[in-house]
């Protein structure tokens, strides 16, 4: 059996819902525990004193790229039919900016102001609120802003497709990478200790 | 002298270990599949004996009356056939094409050609390349013209059978066709014209988006 299971046929788009909810729930409550329901913890990063948010996710991001990685060397997933979200390189980056923008007024990012809404927070629902809003504006202004919104595609590219190198010197590349953003965001932690508001 | 690693803490320990599968990561080779593939020949030879990778034209014809597009259909004929008549919603791939035709392993794939040799080739090649769920149009065009566009009914029936040909006169007038009555099939046979393209149907919208995927494959 190879997945990913639902693209094989596995379970139909109802219980695919119910495994959505349930890896939902799953997400969530891990992103409270590591503290991300707390938009101080969120906004830290960005005075560099507390790099939690950093380190959970790139930990994150390298157990998911080893684990697929291996999984589908060994046969498991085949990753030629995991979704990759087509690429429009400036869009993206202005998009990017945005989302940078709202996350280090508000305090969350998409996700976790869901996480802060369910435990309650008032800050989370009004973020939360504001998300709905800025879809629904989005919706609104779309077809003035849908060329830029389809300006320099490039496709379902992946890195090692992009840079023509090998997925497994990628993989190596990003471990070394994160290791090394580890060490540096411990050192900055250090450095930046004294902006931390006591 | 102790281990050295007993030393670390646990954290220390899970980079380690990242670190080692980065390094062999580098030598494991390519994640994604080649063209080399194991065939189950025993499995193929079995769903083709079960005729599990049948699809008939009047189920064809009930989904795409249904608007369903949870399917590909792919024209295994010529451009030019394709061009003078092809059933709606189908996409020009001919099977020098098909190697590079942009369709997904997983996706469900009806192939059709005149009478069914070229795309139970086709069905091996993308057998053979790992695709799972593709089926053969039984009869192909031929059946097609035959129960869909020209269906006729023998002179004596039961009332049954009467009541199924009214549906499949309907089914037929949708697709453009030409309903054959009982005694007068004989003659009506001269004059069964293939519909002009586009077929005058409500599935017209996607025979365009069929055309410009063409594009991109060839």
């Amino acid at each position: 059996m190879s997945a990913p299971f639902y693209k094989y046929g596995l379970f139909g788009d109802e219980i695919s819902l119910v495994i959505a909810f349930l890896i939902g729930i799953g997400f969530g409550f891990f992103l409270e525990r590591a503290g991300f329901g707390n938009a101080r913890k969120l906004a830290a990063q960005f005075y560099f004193y507390d790099m939690t948010v950093f380190k959970v996710m790139f930990s994150a991001i390298v157990t998911a790229m080893i684990g697929l990685y291996y999984l589908s060397v060994l046969g498991f997933v085949d990753l030629s039919l995991v979704y990759v979200s087509p690429t429009f390189l400036l869009p993206q980056v202005v998009g990017g900016l945005i989302l940078g923008v709202g996350f280090a007024v508000g305090g969350y990012c998409p996700g976790t102001s869901a996480v802060a809404a369910a435990t309650g927070r008032l800050d989370g629902v009004v973020c939360l609120f504001g998300i709905v809003a800025g879809i629904f504006f989005f919706g609104e202004v779309f077809p003035a802003i849908e060329t830029f919104y389809r300006a320099t595609p490039m496709g379902s590219v992946t890195l090692p497709q992009l840079l023509g190198i090998s997925y497994g010197l990628i993989l190596f590349l990003v471990v070394l990478m994160a290791l090394g953003g580890f060490l540096l965001a411990g050192w900055a932690e250090k450095k930046f200790a004294h902006l931390r508001p006591e | 002298m102790k281990n050295p690693l007993t030393n670390l803490n646990w954290k220390r320990r899970i980079a380690l270990l990242a670190l080692a599968l980065g390094v062999i990561a580098l030598f494991a080779g390519n994640p994604y599949r080649g063209g080399c593939v194991s065939l189950d020949t025993k499995e193929l030879a079995l769903m083709v004996q079960n005729e599990r990778d049948h699809v008939s034209v009047e189920q064809l014809a009930d989904w795409i009356i249904q608007g369903r597009t949870d399917f590909r259909l792919l024209d295994c004929r010529s451009e030019k056939e394709f061009n003078d008549y092809h059933i709606p919603t189908a996409e020009s791939v001919p099977l020098a094409a098909l190697n590079d035709y942009p369709v997904q392993r997983n996706e469900r794939i009806i192939l059709y050609s005149e009478g069914g040799i070229h795309a139970s080739q086709a069905w091996f090649l993308l057998a053979a390349l790992g695709y799972k769920h593709v089926y053969l149009l039984t009869g192909g065009l031929d059946e097609w013209r035959d129960k869909i566009l020209f269906p006729a009914i023998p002179a004596n029936t039961s009332a049954e059978q009467q009541a199924q040909f009214a549906k499949m006169k309907e089914v037929s007038r949708y697709f453009g066709g030409t309903p054959q009555s009982g005694a007068a099939s004989d003659q009506a046979a001269v004059k069964k014209e293939t519909p002009k393209m586009p077929v005058p149907s409500g599935s017209a919208p996607s025979v365009p988006s069929g055309s410009k995927k063409k594009k991109e494959g060839c």
